[in-house]
């Protein structure tokens, strides 16, 4: 943005006029120039942008039509905006509108509606009740799919740039007096901060807007489901639609909002309680499984029941390497296999689960390569760690284990407990827009633990998440 | 965005100050120094220690929001009080280095008979740097993480009420061979930990709040005693646990689960998080008497320099019987602290409000 | 700052290396699951005791996927002594995180085994529910025995006293509940007491101990009585034969689902060293088996039928506490109900010791019956 305005300082009030655009887009094979000599009209556009439909409507039907005395009419109609500059007219014809140069005016048409993805179900956050739309790679369907869901007039949008090579959008929303607006001025300022020439995902945005980039744990929630967004917008958060990009920006965030799914609240709420608890003790799982095994081979023998005892010694008796160095092996072998099944298509990639899962575990045991019990842990802690709702929270989580499975190896319990230590001294470091990430464990918030830990039924949940500090917390006025 | 501690966090750091490697003795200590029902005398050591938080809530009351330092700046000369804080953040450092040293001894002899206990120590330094360079609110909130982790294990009680029988607290009080005042000083080292309650007024909300968040925090610790202590009466005779080096670890060496025994080697590392807490919190409050001397210098190198101080002198007792005599010299002489310190405020505070209505 | 501590980060995992020296990885450790001790005759020429200490160790073969003992026998003067040489002939580094069951052959056992028991407190991998046994006999013979249908010798005495101990036919003695009663001043110490017979090993009773001393036991059947005047307890089965003791109306019943409530009361008089204990225990069961004239379904006969069976109790009851008396062993904890109900200074004064023998004890059972079954 510095960039452009230095370039409109250096020629000011430059007119803006055919041979300029031309010069500019020149070596543009994809440029479309439509000549109208006849009433003197010249159209410049990028033909793939723009909607055929739209592109009758607005060009071939009105201008065919009229005699050359007659343009000057036609183009007062508003659609048509005068542009005075040389630099929005190039920005213009960017965007995908239509530049229509007549005489010495030159005005743009909006006409854009390039072909983009059907809406269809994020892969990624599928649910099984309730809406199964997802967002697109489309700002402009984004926002709409939003605004479907929040009829009102508080919901305000405000538009940024970024990117200086690329000179994308990013939509900032929220709802007014729902909304601390702290929270929103902070977001504007960070995305309107960022001088990088390209940003191409929410993703990819959310860590150059985070408050600590280089923390392992993702700090803003990102979500494809237009469903989770209007309940984020609704909660008090802003959210941030970047153009080209179907992952959203939810911020303010906390470190267990990460573990809910929308699906929690579609079911009655002891299922959705369920659920909840069912996936914090798959992070418990997750983390300790593992660790707990390589520490307890290596060091902690007493730990073991007598009946567990024979068969986990004799499971390990044939395996040639210290229980850290086959756990590991195994960690990293699951790992492949995840990667490849996520890499492969989906027929294949299950071709491979098989493979690596069956196969592979089967054969490792038999070989006396890795002891069985070692295969159900990780195994399972693998499983555990899918349930996680976010990928990216799960892929984090998942590499978190790799430290605590080296402490444990190398000090046991002692080790492992320090591991924990570390993360949480960490998480408690965190902050999200400036919130507590811990919210509500550390600031305790007793009220909101019936939307973390469990689903409350939703007469219990009468006020917002307190991570939004928002102005207007109450959120369920019935009574019962 | 200057957050401020809200009294629960306050409650639980006092709380977690408190408890520690001590908590593991404290039945012992009661039983060889207050005899027969030994653990009678702790409603005694919670009444000092209500006494001790009063002299506390008098320096918040007559304080009114203004830190321990400025209130001593303000009445006496520096070169009275940069000895006291060089004095105080010695005192402080060590007492959280030698808890540490203990503890990591104690583990050593569960687990890692030939390991080099300062490797253990260092790693325990390091997590305790990585937050007191965060500063007090994410001590706060980490240390919220750690109470949530740490306090279940207080419901494991339940596992003994099978093997808990009235007779055996005898009908005896204070009987047997006793020692009530060195014991008592023994035994009240177990409340170390609320005196930071000083030195936490700039950073919590309301005074009035502040001082029920640390009678809180202190009635935590005191139901917490209350409950190992008459566990270990009711299932251990009172000779056995005066010779029981730490009975606490002998009760959870008792639990055992179908599918996991032994739950010291467990449990035990839980009470790496109290120590933790001790550690953390001791070292900043040495740093703010340390930045009190040198202003300028950065908070991080000083709380560095407090660790490594700590780390060095964490060298100095070799064995098992040295820490826990240096540590039991240096509790008596925080005990010291706890009581002397408020009292030399509240007179400085007096004087200055004569001073004040005299003028 | 920010590099000093990353840089120390990296210098860290270096550093962790040595810890590896105190790995125990299960595999390679023989985890020791039971111990006999037993006290060799004397030979004339050594001052000290010595000991005979036999270990077993449940092995691995991964050859045959099968799980066998390894039993290894030495002579030393004390207990991890012997360890230290029984490693020398396996190569399995030997620990005793795993230990269940320690047993004592019943010389040693009379000579005390506080001496053995020291070791067990101190080290912090020895578990607190070590259990305790003697042996009626030699303990290295019960062990290095070869029990056909048992192929692991050392679980399948743990198992049999586990199981005993759930229906009350035997006590529980762990290491936490035998240092207990061995450092209170008003109870003694007791373990159950097994014996090789056939091609089996068979429960033999309760050892009785005084302090550390076995002094005398309670045979097999009568360890239900015991169980009845130690303490409250659910469960048990009780078979009770009439035949001699009165008029032979009855002959023999059983009871199961047994129900016992114990108290104790202490009369001390002030005065005098004058004490009297009086125990009374109430049963209550349901009658599973019985032979006999008598309908069950008659209030009567059932009240006839549960005074005599309270009488038989109370009869024997009142024996085996003499028995106890005679041998001062103090097994039921009388004495922390004597010192409960006096002063410290007077309970000082009295040498439970000497006046245990001698305190009245009267004992009175009653049985309730509170089904007779589904059979008229």
């Amino acid at each position: 943005m510095n960039d452009s305005g230095r370039q409109e300082n250096k020629e000011p009030n430059m007119q803006p006029s055919m041979e300029y655009a031309m010069a500019e887009l020149r070596n543009c094979a994809d440029l479309n120039h439509l000549k109208l000599p006849e009433i003197g009209v010249d159209f410049v556009y990028f033909g793939h942008f723009i909607g055929s439909q739209e592109f009758t409507r607005e060009i071939s039907e009105p201008f065919t039509h009229i005699r050359a005395d007659e343009v000057d009419q036609l183009l007062k109609r508003t659609i048509y905006k005068p542009i005075t500059e040389s630099q929005s007219l190039i920005k213009a014809i960017l965007s995908g509108e239509v530049a229509v140069f007549h005489g010495s005016n030159t005005y743009s048409v909006k006409a854009y509606d390039p072909k983009s993805r059907a809406i269809e179900e994020s892969q990624t956050e599928s649910v099984i009740v309730g809406p199964h739309d997802g967002f697109v790679e489309e700002v402009e369907v984004n926002v709409s799919l939003i605004r479907r869901r929040v009829k009102s007039s508080h919901l305000k949008v405000i538009k940024l740039e970024i990117g200086e090579l690329t000179k994308n959008h990013v939509y900032v929303m929220y709802i007014n007096d729902v909304v601390n607006m702290e929270h929103v001025n902070e977001l504007v300022h960070r995305i309107s901060g960022v001088e990088m020439d390209a940003v191409f995902d929410g993703n990819m945005l959310v860590q150059y807007i985070e408050d600590n980039p280089n923390s392992i744990f993702p700090l803003f929630i990102s979500t494809e489901r237009p469903d989770t967004a209007a309940s984020m917008l609704a909660e008090g958060k802003v959210i941030a639609i970047l153009n080209g990009s179907p992952s959203v920006i939810c911020a303010p965030a906390s470190f267990f909002e990460f573990f809910s799914s929308p699906d929690d609240y579609y079911q009655r709420w002891p299922v959705g309680s369920a659920l909840r608890l069912l996936r914090l003790f798959a992070l418990f799982m997750t983390l300790t499984l593992t660790p707990i095994y390589v520490s307890v081979t290596t060091f902690h023998y007493e730990m073991v029941p007598e009946t567990l005892l024979l068969s986990l010694a004799q499971s390990r008796s044939r395996v040639p390497f210290p229980p850290l160095f086959e756990a590991i092996l195994m960690e990293i072998t699951i790992e492949l296999l995840r990667e490849a099944g996520a890499r492969l298509p989906t027929k294949i990639g299950q071709t491979i689960g098989i493979v690596g899962g069956i196969v592979i575990g089967q054969a490792a045991v038999q070989a006396g390569i890795t002891s069985n019990i070692l295969i159900i842990a990780v195994a399972s802690s693998a499983i555990a760690s899918f349930v996680i709702p976010s990928y990216i929270m799960s892929s984090c989580i998942r590499l978190v284990r790799f430290p605590l499975i080296i402490l444990a190896g190398l000090l046991g319990n002692f080790g492992f407990m320090l591991g924990i230590g570390f993360i949480i001294v960490h998480l408690a470091g965190l902050t999200s827009l400036k919130n507590s990430y811990l919210t509500p464990l550390a600031p305790s918030n007793l009220k909101d633990w019936g939307d973390i830990f469990i689903r409350a039924p939703f007469s219990m949940l009468k006020k917002r998440p307190f991570v939004n500090q928002s102005p207007n917390p109450v959120r369920n006025k019935m009574r019962k | 965005m200057m957050e401020k501690l809200h009294p629960f966090h306050v409650s639980i750091m006092i709380y977690m100050n408190q408890s520690g490697v001590i908590a593991l003795i404290l039945p012992r200590l009661f039983a060889s120094n207050y005899g027969y029902n030994g653990w009678l005398s702790l409603a005694f050591f919670f009444a000092v220690s209500i006494l001790n938080i009063y002299l506390i809530s008098l320096v918040y009351h007559y304080g009114q929001g203004r830190s321990i330092f400025e209130i001593l700046e303000a009445s006496l000369p520096k070169f009275f009080l940069f000895p006291l804080y060089v004095l105080l953040a010695a005192l402080w450092t060590l007492i959280g280095c030698f808890a540490a040293k203990q503890f990591v001894f104690i583990f050593q002899m569960l687990d890692f008979p030939t390991t080099h206990p300062m490797l253990l120590k260092l790693l325990l330094d390091i997590l305790a740097f990585s937050l007191v360079i965060k500063g007090i609110y994410s001590i706060s909130k980490a240390t919220t993480v750690f109470f949530w982790l740490f306090v279940w294990m207080h419901l494991l009680v339940i596992y003994f009420f099978g093997e808990f029988q009235w007779v055996r607290l005898t009908s005896f009080v204070f009987q047997g061979e006793t020692d009530f005042v060195q014991g008592g000083f023994d035994i009240y080292s177990a409340f170390l930990g609320l005196e930071i309650a000083l030195l936490l007024l700039p950073y919590a909300e309301k005074n009035k709040k502040l001082t029920r968040a640390v009678y809180i925090g202190n009635l935590m610790s005191v139901l917490a005693y209350l409950v190992v202590s008459v566990i270990s009466f009711g299932v251990y005779s009172l000779e056995q646990l005066k010779r029981q080096q730490y009975p606490v670890l002998d009760l959870l060496s008792y639990i055992k689960l179908p599918f996991i025994e032994r739950m010291e080697n467990l449990l035990f590392a839980f009470i790496l998080f109290p120590v933790l807490v001790s550690v953390v919190l001791y070292t900043w409050a040495s740093v703010l008497a340390l930045k009190r001397i040198a202003p300028k210098a950065d908070t991080n190198w000083l709380a560095f320099a407090a660790l490594a101080f700590s780390f060095g002198a964490a060298w100095v007792p070799d064995v098992i019987s040295e820490v826990e005599m240096l540590l039991k010299y240096f509790s008596y002489a925080e005990e010291g602290i706890a009581f002397g310190l408020p009292l030399l405020l509240i007179i400085v505070l007096l004087f200055q409000r004569k001073g004040h209505t005299h003028a | 700052m920010h590099k000093i501590s990353r840089i120390g980060a990296a210098l860290i995992i270096p550093l962790l290396l040595p810890a590896c020296a105190d790995q125990r990885i299960l595999e390679e450790l023989g985890t020791v699951h039971t111990t006999s001790y037993d006290l060799l005759p004397e030979e004339e020429g050594k001052s000290s005791k010595e000991l005979l200490i036999t270990m077993t160790i449940p092995k691995n073969d991964p050859e045959n996927r099968k799980v066998r003992e390894e039993i290894l026998t030495t002579t030393s003067i004390n207990s991890k002594g012997g360890r230290i040489r029984l490693s020398r002939k396996t190569e399995l580094s030997l620990v005793s995180g795993q230990l269940r069951n320690v047993l004592f052959g019943s010389r040693l056992a009379k000579e005390g085994i506080w001496p053995l028991m020291d070791t067990f407190q101190r080290d912090p991998s020895i578990s607190q529910r070590l259990k305790i046994t003697v042996v009626d006999g030699s303990a290295h013979d019960l062990v290095t025995e070869k029990y056909p249908p048992h192929p692991m010798t050392g679980p399948y005495i743990e198992r049999m006293l586990e199981k005993q101990e759930k229906s009350k036919m035997s006590a529980e003695a762990t290491l936490y509940d035998f240092t207990r009663d061995y450092y209170d001043d008003g109870i003694d110490p007791i373990a159950p007491i097994v014996k090789k017979q056939g091609g089996n090993v068979v429960m033999e009773g309760i050892a009785l101990f005084n302090e550390d001393r076995y002094m005398t036991k309670i045979p097999a059947d009568e360890v239900l009585i015991f169980g009845f005047l130690q303490g409250d307890f659910r469960q048990g089965e009780l078979s009770m034969d009439f035949g001699e003791s009165a008029n032979k109306e009855a002959n023999n019943a059983m009871f199961t689902s047994l129900i016992s409530k114990r108290k104790i009361k202490v009369f001390a008089n002030r005065s005098r060293d004058d004490i009297t204990v009086n125990v009374s225990v109430q049963i209550k069961g349901s009658v599973l088996e019985y032979n006999g004239k008598m309908d069950l379904s008659i209030d009567q006969d059932r009240r006839k039928l549960e005074r005599l069976i309270s009488e038989q109790i109370t009869d024997k009851a009142n024996d085996m506490i003499s028995k106890m008396q005679k041998n001062n062993v103090d097994s039921l904890g009388l004495g922390q109900y004597v010192r409960n109900s006096m002063s410290y200074g007077r309970w000082k004064k009295l040498n439970w010791e000497e006046v245990y023998p001698h305190v009245r004890v009267h004992c009175k059972a009653t049985m309730v019956i509170k089904d007779y079954g589904k059979f008229k």
